[in-house]
Formats: C-alpha cells, structure tokens, sequence
C-alpha cells in the first residue's frame, strides 16, 4: 500500500500535469514569460489568448478553461472586469490575477472581488503554486456542490416518501376499511338472523369469519396508529412525573385489575412531544401490567443521567422474554404468545420504537425468561437544565 | 310537516344502503329512503333535473365521501352555496377517519359528520341516532 502510494507520487513528480489556460493579457511578451514558467513549474500547458472584455465573453461561453491568469493593466479595461464577466456568466473557473507592482491594498481588493490569487510578474516563480491551490480548492468546492446536491435529493426523496406514506394512510383509513366494514357487518347480520336455522358447523364457520373480519379491522386501525406516529408532533419541555402519571391515569382500568404497583419518582425534565411520551410510557407500562407473572405486577420507573441524555427504565416482575426474542419484540406485528394467552396485534413496542426514534433516542430491553423484564430508552436532556444552573449560579 | 321524512341516502355503496335500509324500516319515523349512488345524480335530484323532475325535497341528505363521477365534498360545496337547496340539513356518513376530511366538511357547511363504524351493532345505533336526531328531536324548516 504504502509502496504503491509512494510509486503514485513519483509518477506525478515525474509526468506533467496537463492544464489548460486562458491568458487575459494584451502583451505577447508577458504571455510568453507565464507560459514558460508554467512549463517550468511542472505544467504542460494549451493555452489561448484573449485581449478583449468581448472576446473574453464569447471564449467563456465556448470553453471551460482549467485557470484563468488575467493581466490587471489592460489598456482599455482591467482585469478586475474579467472578474464581473465570470460572474455574470455564471462560471466557476478559478481567475488568478497577473500583474505589475500594485500596492497591497489593491490586491487584497482583487481576492476580494472574487479572484483566487493575485501574482506579481516579477515573482512568477509563484505562479504555479497558486495554480496548483487554486486547482485543489476548485475540486473541493465541486465535490461540496455534488454533496450538497446529493443532499438536497435525498432530502426531496424522504419528503416524496412521507408524502407516499401519508396517502397511503389515508387509503388505508378509508378504501381498506370500507369492505372490511362490509364482511364484518353483514357476517354479524347473518349470525343475529340467521343463527337459530343453522347447524353447528355452520355457526361456527361463521364466527371465524366474523372474529377474523374484526381482527383485520383492529390490524388496519393499529397500523393506521403506527403510520401517524411522528406527524404534528409539538416539542415542549415536559415533566416526565407528570407524563408517567397521564399515562397510569390511561391505564386505570388495567392497574386495578391486576392489582399492580406503580413506583416512579424524581424523574426528570425532557424534551418532547407530550401525546406520543404519554403512548410511550402507557405502551411499557401497560405491558408490564399484561405480562404478569404469578404473583401481582411490580413497576419501577426510573431515569439515570447519561452525557447528554437521559436514560429511562420501566422494570417489571412479570414473565421476561427469552434472550433469542429480545430484537424481535420490537418488530411491528411481531409476537411471542397466541391471542388467547395475550391478546394483543403486536404493534405496541414498535410505535415506542418510532417514538423513541423520532425523539432521537434508542430503545432496547434486557431480560431473561421467568425473570422480568426492563425497557430501557433515552431521550435527549433538556437543554434547560443546564441554563437553569448557569442562572443560579450568577444569582448566587 | 308531512307525516313521514323524506331521506336522501347518497352512496354508491349498496351493502351500507342495504344496511341503512334495515335499520329504518324497523324505526318507527317511518322514513321514505330515495338512494343516489353518486354526487352527479344527488344534484340532479335535489334540482330536480333529468329523470328527477318528479323528485320530492328530501327533509334530510345522508352524505357518503367517495364515490365516482362526484364526490360529497363537490356536493356539499354546491348544495351550501345555492340559496335554495341550503337549508337542507346533510349529514356526511361515510367510512373516513381521516382529519382533513372531517376539517374540510364542516368548512363546506356540512350539519354533521359521522363516520361509519366498523362494528353492526355500533352502526345500527348510529343510523337510529341520525333519525332519532332529526326527526324526533330538531326543528326543520319548511
């Protein structure tokens, strides 16, 4: 590697680098003397002279020169006017002017005009080094244009994407649900009326179709919920106490019958969009409640400080998840137990896993079967805090 | 007012008219249903145009949203912006949860929206609500 590297190099030193210029100059004499301490410097130069603002124009338009050196005293007009004709065409071609003694102030007005470099004819030994840098910047600044338009085209990709999802949401709400509706309705129609004159067989076909008719209904609204998860989303600083405390309000029914214990106290200030932390702690909770064991549920939320985030816990005593299912429960419809030992579509842990994510957190669980289970995410600090210090501490 | 309402049931859906059907004749307003299956005939009914010319001023339009030709937006539009037909109420009914259909309806003047619910029972109840709602509980104009 490093052989081969050196090799390149000596290749280059050796071989000359191929350039081509467009001299501004209404001097031959001059343009003979650039041109040879060109060559000298390592280039093997084409080169066309232009003497006019005019000729200059109609060469910009027809060419694309690697370098542009243009006299600054050209009889009737200035290189600096080359400058304006670049720009008003529209050209990213470097321009390095090439002159007589000018004083310094001059000169830093012409890199600030825009040109690349500014050489003094007494000095062209320097020339191509400016060349050479003027070429490396060129290529830097290209090569920042292709990202930024790559950029800009992944950007308009995700914006056509969202809007792709969006509609599909919308189909799904409407053309989706409507002979779903159908299957459903009618089926229960058949059942109410016409139930008594059937035989069991039939009875039964009927409350499969109907049971899975009302299945695919509830599939269609969670995967509704899943898409919208992230759209309107409001960020605010946000009590996590009292997001946890909406979210066990939600859970009511649930913690009543299970009898479970919810600890959490002393949890931080974060910053998010309250409806959907609210569906986050009311989805790891509620699973905490579902995924009992034996004995009654015992919750723990908790939060830890990481660098610039902090690092929720929602800990149960229930039935855990074995150590080969640990990425899986998080994959939208996904499940590790038939309905009739948890009901449930799976779709729960993977709306906490957008909204994690979208909160620009990460969400994992560690666990062992039999042995409980522990969610844990993380959210970005609130800023506040730290400004908050930083007040107390003037105050003080 | 006339002894029985007179509903104009706009949907192109023959199983959710089939349905509505059922839940009205058992209720005991008695409701004359007349059905369109699309925006363009439930204008030409309510102005009484082509084969219509004999219709009768419903007392009520039940409103579906996506049908072919016309829509019940374009509907809506139209039957809140012509001084004649505007004092009918419309009720949209129709399968759409989504946000911007329900904004945009009320904006076009709708009475009401419900969307239809999934479950038989749940949709029965609503069909009988609309009813009980304006025919047992509103005053109409005349």
């Amino acid at each position: 590697m490093s052989t081969t590297a050196a090799i390149d190099r000596a290749t280059v030193q050796e071989t000359k680098t191929r350039l081509s210029a467009l001299l501004v100059e209404d001097n031959l004499a001059d343009s003979e003397l650039v041109l040879r301490e060109l060559q000298r410097g390592g280039f093997e130069v084409s080169s066309e002279v232009v003497q006019t603002a005019a000729d200059f124009r109609r060469k910009l338009q027809t060419t694309t020169p690697d370098v542009i050196l243009a006299d600054y005293n050209l009889g009737s007009w200035r290189g600096m006017e080359a400058l304006e004709i670049l720009r008003t065409e529209g050209r990213d071609i470097p321009l390095i002017l090439v002159s007589g003694a000018v004083g310094d102030v001059t000169a830093v007005e012409c890199i600030k005009q825009g040109a690349t470099d500014y050489v003094l004819k007494d000095a062209l030994a320097r020339l191509p080094v400016s060349i050479r840098r003027a070429l490396r910047e060129k290529q830097t600044r290209e090569e920042r244009r292709q990202a930024e338009l790559e950029l800009a085209r992944k950007v308009e990709e995700l914006a056509r994407s969202n809007r792709d999802l969006e509609q599909f949401a919308y189909v799904a709400s409407h053309d989706l649900q409507e002979p779903l509706r159908m299957v459903a309705a009618y089926t229960q129609l058949l059942k109410e009326r016409y139930a008594d004159g059937l035989d069991e067989n039939a009875n039964k076909y009927i409350h499969y179709a109907l049971e899975g008719a009302l299945r695919m209904q509830t599939l269609v609204q969670d995967l509704l919920t899943f898409s919208r998860v992230g759209r309107n989303r409001q960020r605010t600083h946000l009590a996590s106490d009292a997001v946890v405390q909406e979210a066990l309000q939600n859970l009511q029914a649930a913690l009543q019958e299970s009898g479970a214990v919810v600890h959490y106290d002393n949890l931080p200030v974060v910053t998010g969009d309250r409806t959907q932390l609210v569906q986050l702690f009311q989805n790891l909770i509620g699973n905490a409640i579902k995924f009992h064991g034996e004995k009654a549920p015992v919750i723990t939320v908790s939060a830890k400080k990481l660098a610039a985030e902090w690092a929720f816990s929602v800990s149960d005593n229930g039935i855990g998840i074995a150590a080969e299912h640990l990425e899986a429960v998080f994959v939208i419809f996904q499940r590790l137990h038939t309905r009739a030992e948890y009901p449930g579509n799976g779709v729960g842990l993977a709306i906490c896993k957008k909204i994690v994510e979208q909160h620009g957190g990460r969400i994992w669980v560690e666990s062992k079967a039999g042995e409980g289970a522990s969610f844990k995410f993380t959210l970005p600090a609130c800023p506040a805090d730290g400004e908050g210090n930083h007040t107390d501490e003037r105050r003080a | 007012m006339k002894d029985a309402p007179d509903i104009l049931l706009v949907d192109d859906n023959p199983a959710d008219v089939g349905l509505t059907r059922e839940v009205l004749a058992a209720s005991t307003h008695h409701s004359n249903i007349h059905n369109v299956p699309d925006g363009e005939e439930a204008i030409a009914f309510l102005r009484r145009r082509g084969k219509y010319t004999e219709a009768i001023r419903p007392d009520l339009v039940v409103l579906d949203l996506n049908m072919p030709r016309k829509g019940g937006q374009a509907v809506l539009a139209e039957v809140k912006t012509d001084p004649g037909l505007r004092t009918i109420p419309i009720v949209v009914f129709t399968t759409s949860h989504a946000e911007k259909d329900i904004t945009h309806s009320y904006e076009l003047g709708a009475n009401c929206y419900i969307s239809k619910p999934g479950n038989l029972g749940d949709f029965f109840s609503a069909v009988q609500s609309i009813e009980e709602f304006w025919f047992g509980f509103t005053s109409l104009p005349h």
